[in-house]
Parts: C-alpha cells; structure tokens; sequence
C-alpha cells in the first residue's frame, strides 16, 4: 500500500531553512529530544518514550484535525528535522499559539528559532487569517522568553494558560505582515 | 483537496455487512471524548478529560502516518454513527503489533466482532502480517471473550507500566484464516 502522509501542506523557506510537515523519519530525532533535558519546558514532567510517540503522534494528527499544525524545521539541503515552529492549538488551550522548539543542540545558538517561528507567524496571519494568537513559555525557559521578545511578543498577564502557573502567555504584535 | 480529504483518501475504506471502516476525522472526536470521559473506558486508558482526549485522538490519527496503517474509525452504514475503533496498532512500548478494538457505543450487537475481523483480514491481505496479538486488560471480560470468538487464545502475560496487568492473546495465523473470511475483506 501507498504511504499515508500528510498532504497537501505547504513548505515554506527562508533564508537558511526549509520548514515542512512533518513526518515519520522525525520520530528519532523528536524521541532524542524527549530524552534530554533541554525537553524540560515543552515535554510531560513525566516524560517516558511512550508518551513521546504518542506526543508526535498527535503533533501529526493536529494537522488533519486543524488543517495546521507544527513544522519541522531543517537546514537547507538536509532534510533531517533540527525542530518545529507552527500554530498550534490542541483542545486544552484557551487561544491559539505558535510554538517551537530546537530539538537538535547543535542547531541552537544560531537564530534557526527566531527565523522558523517568523516564517511560520507570516504564514499563520497571511493563510490562516490569524490575528490574535500567543505563545504560552515556561516562566524559566528564559531563551524562549528572549525569542518571544526579538518576536514582538509582550506577557499579557490577563490571558488564560493551559495546565500549570509556570507557563505565562506572550502575546504577539497584532497586525504584522500586511 | 483539502488535507483532511487527502488523508481520508489515502487510508482505506472498508465495508461488511453493517459497518463501514474509514480514516478518522475531526468530527468524531465528540464521541470519542464522550466515551474516553465515561468509566467504560477504563479498559482502554480512561477515563480522561476532553483535553487529554484530544491528544489521544490526534495520535490515532497520527499512527497511520507514522506506521503507514492505523486504528478505522467504525463507522454504522445505516445511521453514519462513528461507534468505535478497530485496526492495527503498534505505538511505542508495545510487545509486539496488534489488532486493537474499541466500541464507543453500540454494544452488544456484534459490532465489534464484524469490524476486528474485517481489520485482522486486512492487516494479513494488505499489511502481510502474518501474525498478530491483542492485547487485553485484566478485568475486561467482554473483550477477552471476543478475543475469544475471534480464535485468539490467551498465550501471556504482561504488566504494562502505564495500564497495568494485561493478558496477550494470540491471533490465529494468517494462512489459518477460516473460509468466510474474506466476505469481510
């Protein structure tokens, strides 16, 4: 039988990455990333690889359910998954997000982040008609919190966040690409 | 195409007598949360919120994308009711591949019996398995005895870490597939 893959998405490319939809061949690297500490601000307190299959699992599905999803983001000219960025919005969250993650260590310190979630943030305003959206940032993750404010994002005390009074809402720039 | 089209395309669609077996879709999610909130779902991992629902689904979904085949949604041919999930299932931690069911609603018609069979049928046409096990929950007595109706025998036992005791049962083999099964194909 033919593969079952995710299609159509869109593939969207910036200077230095291709950000695409995700697929099975992530799994490992999505796995390693689980594994290691750096995961601590995105992942289950009780992290195990069962949940993390069951993780990206729905990381795929939310693309067929929402009609968007996560992208995984890769280097030009390697296709081996360095991330995602995306908008993101699983029934638990009070308004909708863009969300990322590095998942690769080498691939941190190099603005891969800050270049995926502005590509992914054009196309969530531009395709999907987005306008008000947040990113929900663990109140210790201060390297997220620094992207989030290269972003334009500012916490907005009042909004709702999912699960636990870690997580603080930053509230994206209104407006943006015209 | 939109891409829940596209997917609904690329996944099988399957028929019996009663029930059709297709890809899962957005707009069966309420019925799954309601199930997944209810205490018939203990068997099966529940019960759980809406939210944690919502994850679970979007992994059934997902499966057939990271496996290349996955759980039907099974579907009433006559009221279009979503009544379950039944299909190959291999996610992460477990023993071995299986032939997973769960009746949302609907019990006690046979309807389960109808769609596994279906799905095992498919699972050796289609996928090649040539074996293939499921795996039950201690306790659950209505799945182990259609396990039961299905030719399966009781063969282990495992402890998984997040749902407890459970018993393996053993499909018959692919080429031991009694005549009749292929009406279901």
């Amino acid at each position: 039988m033919s593969a079952v893959t995710l299609s159509p998405t869109p593939v969207l490319t910036t200077d230095r990455l291709v950000l695409r939809a995700p697929v099975a061949a992530d799994w490992p690297l999505f796995l390693d990333f689980t594994r290691d500490e750096r995961s601590r601000f995105v992942r289950a307190a009780e992290m195990d690889d069962e949940k993390a299959w069951r993780g990206f699992g729905h990381v795929i599905g939310h693309w067929v359910l929402r009609g968007y999803g996560m992208f995984t983001i890769t280097a030009k000219g390697d296709d081996r998954a360095l991330g995602m960025a995306g908008p993101w919005f699983p029934a638990a969250w009070p308004e909708p997000e863009i969300g990322w993650s590095i998942w690769n260590a080498g691939a941190e310190g190099k603005g891969y982040a800050f270049e995926a979630a502005s590509a992914v943030r054009d196309w969530a305003r531009d395709s999907l008609g987005w306008t008000r959206f947040v990113s929900y940032i663990d109140r210790a993750n201060t390297r997220s919190e620094a992207l989030a404010r290269r972003l334009g994002c500012t916490p907005d005390a009042a909004a709702a966040t999912p699960g636990t009074e870690d997580v603080r809402a930053w509230r994206h720039p209104e407006g943006g690409a015209a | 195409m939109s891409l829940s089209q596209s997917f609904e395309a690329l996944v099988p669609r399957l028929e019996t007598p009663r029930l059709v077996l297709r890809a899962p879709r957005a707009a069966d999610f309420d019925a799954y949360a309601v199930y997944l909130a209810s205490e018939r779902s203990r068997f099966t991992g529940g019960p759980m919120d809406r939210n944690l629902a919502w994850r679970a689904f979007g992994h059934v979904v997902g499966h057939w994308v990271l496996r290349g085949y996955g759980v039907f949604v099974i579907e009433d041919k006559v009221t279009g009711e979503a009544l379950g999930t039944t299909g190959p299932f291999f996610p992460e931690g477990w023993p071995e591949p299986e032939i997973a069911w769960t009746l949302w609603q609907g019990e006690g018609r046979g309807i389960a019996t109808e769609a596994a069979l279906a799905a095992r049928t498919w699972a050796y046409e289609a996928l090649g398995w040539t074996t293939a096990i499921s795996l039950i929950l201690d306790g659950n007595t209505r799945s182990e005895a259609l396990a039961a109706r299905l030719g399966c025998v009781r063969e282990s036992s495992v402890t998984h870490a997040q749902f407890g005791p459970a018993g393996i049962w053993r499909h018959p083999a692919a080429d031991a597939q009694g005549a009749g099964m292929e009406a279901y194909a």
